[in-house]
Formats: C-alpha cells, sequence, structure tokens
C-alpha cells in the first residue's frame, strides 16, 4: 500500500482532523480554568469560556458547523444537564443551540448515552463519531470530534466540534477524484465516512472488509483501498 | 348521558369472547378499551357477574380474574354492601376526551393516508436498517425497547414507542426520514397509543418490535420491512376499528 493517493487522503485526513482537535484543546483549557476558578461551578460560569468557543468556529469556519462544551450531570451548581453548543451559520454570528433538555419529551436530547459523550468519558481520551444522525441536536447527518474535560480526575463533560458529513467530504473531494483507484475512508465501524466509489455513498456499511487497508494514527478510521476504477473523475 | 352511550357499541363490548386462549386478557382488553374509549363511562356499574361471565361466554373464574386486572389498573373498582358491584373509574383526563374526539371526527380515507405515510416512512426506514445499522444502533434499539417493556404508565409507553421508531430511522442514517419520523410521532402518536387506554398489550408491541431488532441485526431488509408494515398496518386497523365504534356511539 504505497499508492501516492492514498497517502494524499491520509494526509488531509490528518490534517482536518488535527486541526480541529487543536483548535479544541483551547477550549478545553478555558474550560478547566474556568471550573478551577469558581468556587461553585455554574451555569453563568460558562460565558467565560463563549469566547474560547467563538474563537473555535472562526479558526475553523471552513470546517466546523458548531462547536461548545457538554456537561455531565451533577457538574453545575444549578443546572443537571447542560450544552453550551454554538453553531456557525455562514456568514452569521454563532447561535446558541437549544435542545430538549426533559427527559419526558419526545424529542429529548439524552446527550449521556450518545457515542460522542460515553466514549471519552469511559476511555478519558478524544473519540471521533459519526457520520450519524444527531436527532433531537442538529438534526443532521454529522461527525462529531470530542474530547474529555476533567481536573484531578473529575470527569466535568466533554468539549467537542461537529462537522456536517457532507462539508468533510467536500474537503476531500479533490485527493479522492484524483485517485484511479478506489478509495474509501471508513470508520471504526466499517461505516463509510468519504469515498469516490458510487456505489458506496457515506453513511453505507463496506459490505466486506477488503484486504489493503490503511488504519489511520490517532482515530479508530481507516483508509480501504479496491479496484481500478472504470473512470477517472477529473484530476 | 348514560341513554346517549347507544346500544350497539354496547353490545359489541359485551359479545361472547370467541378467542380460545388467554381469555382473561381478552376481557380486559375488550373492557378496558371500552372504557378508555369512553364506550362505558365513569360510574357506570357493570352487570352483575353471573350476567356479564354469561354474556361474554366465559367462565366467572375467568371473569373474576379480569375483573381483579382491571382493579389493579384503576379502571373499575368494586363496592360492596347495598347498591354494590363493579363500577367503572374512568380517568378524568381531557386529553382523552380530546383524541377521542379526534379520531371519531377522522375520517377513515385520512386515517388510511396516515397508515399509508406512516408504512412508507417506517417500512423503508426498517428495510435501511437493516443494510446500515451498526452494533451500537442495535444496542441502543435494544435498550428502547426495554424502557418500552418497563415501562408503567401509557405516556412513558408512547414515549418509548416512539423513540423506538425514531432510533430505526436513525439507524437508516437517514436525516429526513428520522424527521419524517419525528412529525408522524407527533402527530399520531398520542392517537396511536392513547385511545386504547391501557388495553393495548404493550407485550405484543414489544415482541413485534423485538422481531424487527432481529431482522435487522440480522440483516435482513425485506424482513425488517414486511414486519413493520404488518405491525403498522395493525396498528391503524385497530384506529379504524375505534373509530367506527366511536361513530357508532354517536
Amino acid at each position: 500500500m504505497s499508492d501516492r493517493h492514498v497517502d494524499q487522503v491520509a494526509d488531509r485526513v490528518h490534517t482536518i482532523v488535527a486541526d480541529v482537535f487543536r483548535s479544541l484543546d483551547h477550549v478545553l483549557a478555558s474550560v478547566v480554568a474556568c471550573y478551577r476558578a469558581s468556587g461553585s461551578f455554574a451555569c453563568a460560569d460558562l460565558a467565560a469560556v463563549r469566547p474560547e468557543i467563538f474563537d473555535c468556529l472562526s479558526r475553523t469556519h471552513e470546517v466546523v458547523a458548531g462547536a461548545g462544551v457538554i456537561m455531565a450531570p451533577g457538574v453545575l451548581a444549578d443546572r443537571r444537564r447542560w450544552l453550551e453548543w454554538w453553531q456557525a451559520p455562514p456568514e452569521q454570528d454563532p447561535v446558541f443551540l437549544n435542545v430538549d433538555l426533559d427527559p419526558d419529551s419526545l424529542d429529548y436530547y439524552d446527550y449521556t448515552a450518545a457515542e460522542w459523550f460515553a466514549v471519552p468519558e469511559r476511555t478519558r481520551r478524544r473519540h471521533a463519531v459519526g457520520p450519524y444522525v444527531d436527532y433531537g441536536g442538529t438534526d443532521t447527518y454529522m461527525l462529531t470530534f470530542t474530547v474529555p474535560a476533567e481536573v484531578d480526575g473529575r470527569f466535568l463533560g466533554v468539549v467537542g466540534a461537529d462537522v456536517r458529513a457532507a462539508r468533510f467530504e467536500a474537503l476531500l473531494l479533490g485527493v479522492l477524484a484524483a485517485s484511479p483507484t478506489q478509495i474509501t475512508l471508513v470508520n471504526g465501524e466499517d461505516r463509510v465516512v468519504a469515498t469516490n466509489s458510487p456505489r458506496l455513498p457515506a453513511g453505507s456499511l463496506l459490505p466486506d472488509p477488503g484486504s489493503d487497508r490503511l488504519p489511520l494514527p490517532e482515530l479508530p478510521w481507516s483508509i480501504v483501498t479496491g479496484a481500478r476504477r472504470a473512470t477517472v473523475l477529473s484530476a | 348521558m348514560l341513554d346517549r352511550v347507544s346500544q350497539l357499541p354496547k353490545a359489541a363490548v359485551f359479545a361472547p369472547v370467541d378467542d380460545g386462549s388467554g381469555r382473561v386478557e381478552v376481557v380486559v382488553r375488550r373492557l378496558a378499551e371500552a372504557i378508555a374509549l369512553g364506550l362505558i363511562a365513569d360510574g357506570d356499574q357493570l352487570p352483575a357477574e353471573l350476567e356479564l361471565a354469561n354474556a361474554l361466554k366465559v367462565s366467572t373464574v375467568t371473569l373474576r380474574a379480569a375483573l381483579a386486572a382491571l382493579r389493579e389498573r384503576g379502571l373499575v373498582e368494586t363496592r360492596r354492601g347495598r347498591g354494590g358491584g363493579t363500577f367503572v373509574l374512568a380517568p378524568a383526563n381531557p386529553s382523552t376526551a380530546r383524541l377521542r374526539r379526534r379520531l371519531r371526527e377522522l375520517s377513515t380515507s385520512e386515517l388510511r393516508e396516515i397508515g399509508d405515510y406512516r408504512s412508507a416512512i417506517a417500512g423503508t426506514a426498517a428495510r435501511l436498517a437493516a443494510l446500515r445499522a451498526s452494533a451500537d444502533n442495535v444496542a441502543r434499539l435494544r435498550q428502547v425497547l426495554g424502557r418500552l417493556d418497563a415501562a408503567t404508565s401509557v405516556g412513558d409507553r408512547r414515549r418509548a414507542d416512539g423513540r423506538f421508531h425514531i432510533e430505526v430511522a436513525a439507524a437508516a442514517q437517514s436525516v429526513r426520514l428520522t424527521r419524517a419520523e419525528i412529525d408522524i410521532q407527533a402527530e399520531v402518536g398520542e392517537l396511536l397509543w392513547l385511545p386504547y387506554g391501557e388495553a393495548v398489550d404493550p407485550r405484543e408491541v414489544v415482541r413485534s418490535h423485538t422481531q424487527v431488532i432481529d431482522a435487522i441485526e440480522a440483516r435482513d431488509p425485506a424482513r425488517a420491512r414486511a414486519l413493520t408494515e404488518e405491525h403498522l398496518d395493525k396498528g391503524i386497523e385497530r384506529l379504524m376499528e375505534f373509530h367506527w365504534r366511536l361513530v357508532a356511539s354517536g
């Protein structure tokens, strides 16, 4: 597997994801500082984190659709659950994401069960989820990148960023289209994140694991290379 | 008011129970449905045990077991002494009355439309979920179904059932189908559960949903779709049945 096209895709994915996580590190530092600075950590204290969230959104505006902090239940003194989550519509100021946190509601956003929350809580490591249907939240086919926030071993929640699945694919389009061979980026459950094969749209499951697989570092993702494509899209 | 409840639905309520198996359950369902639908009103006295057992063509033992189950659900109470007997305790729920009215006013073609649309959305979602669900999606479906199984109130059941259908659409990886399913649940979810009151057999729904999850896990799209459509068809048939009973009761 020394296909230069595969290497290009791997590099591009790495660059995009590393940028997102680097931006999140700033938000994370601000959450930790905010927690340490406040006696009884309350919802209003999170206002101090907002500038970092907005910075993150403007730094990554080509990629990230939303970012913020999601609190573990019981961490804030005045709210059992809380999302300090901001979305970045193009050419507009960030918009606060209002979700239904009432457990009795049909639209209840049960985020503690969501993989992007539960996995970093369990492993205390950064995580990439998706693509998945984020219903109750943004109602978008989404990729979510999260980092656990902890202080002295106490799990506070996660900081995270959303990237629309369609946007992520668009960012890889150039390198994917240039490849004469079939290249498919899959996540940990072999779900297609992006591909240059029309038979495997993003979101479908890879029908067979494939022999040519390149696992990507620091992500539960792999690049699977298939047979030569019939026609090469414009390079 | 009592007289306005025409004899037609009442006759149907008290018609012989001819289902050979699970007679207690059948009697419970028949009476609970009638109470939930307002066919037997709050405060109505049920016929004497012997008379009722004869009318339903079940033994008094079966009838007593059924009445005990209804008492446990708070749908009837038994008063002792002079003027005693078994009386209906219809929950004074304004939303039940509203839903009853709505179900009566819907035409059969509108009910059919709801069924057709649900079938198209949920059937396709089930088929695609069988092709695209991850192990995580399947685990999530089983978790939601567990919630339905453990639910003790109609509201909890309705929420868990709605959640189940929404999760199937999410497992299909389709934002549009998920959105459509959320809209369907908001529009007709309460209709699908409330009118039956406690009478809908939740175990039957859990059984049916379990089969759908099994088909999704087995990656059998045709079966997942067929089972889902069958389940939804049954649901809409019941709604139509109730609709007619409500129309008949005036």
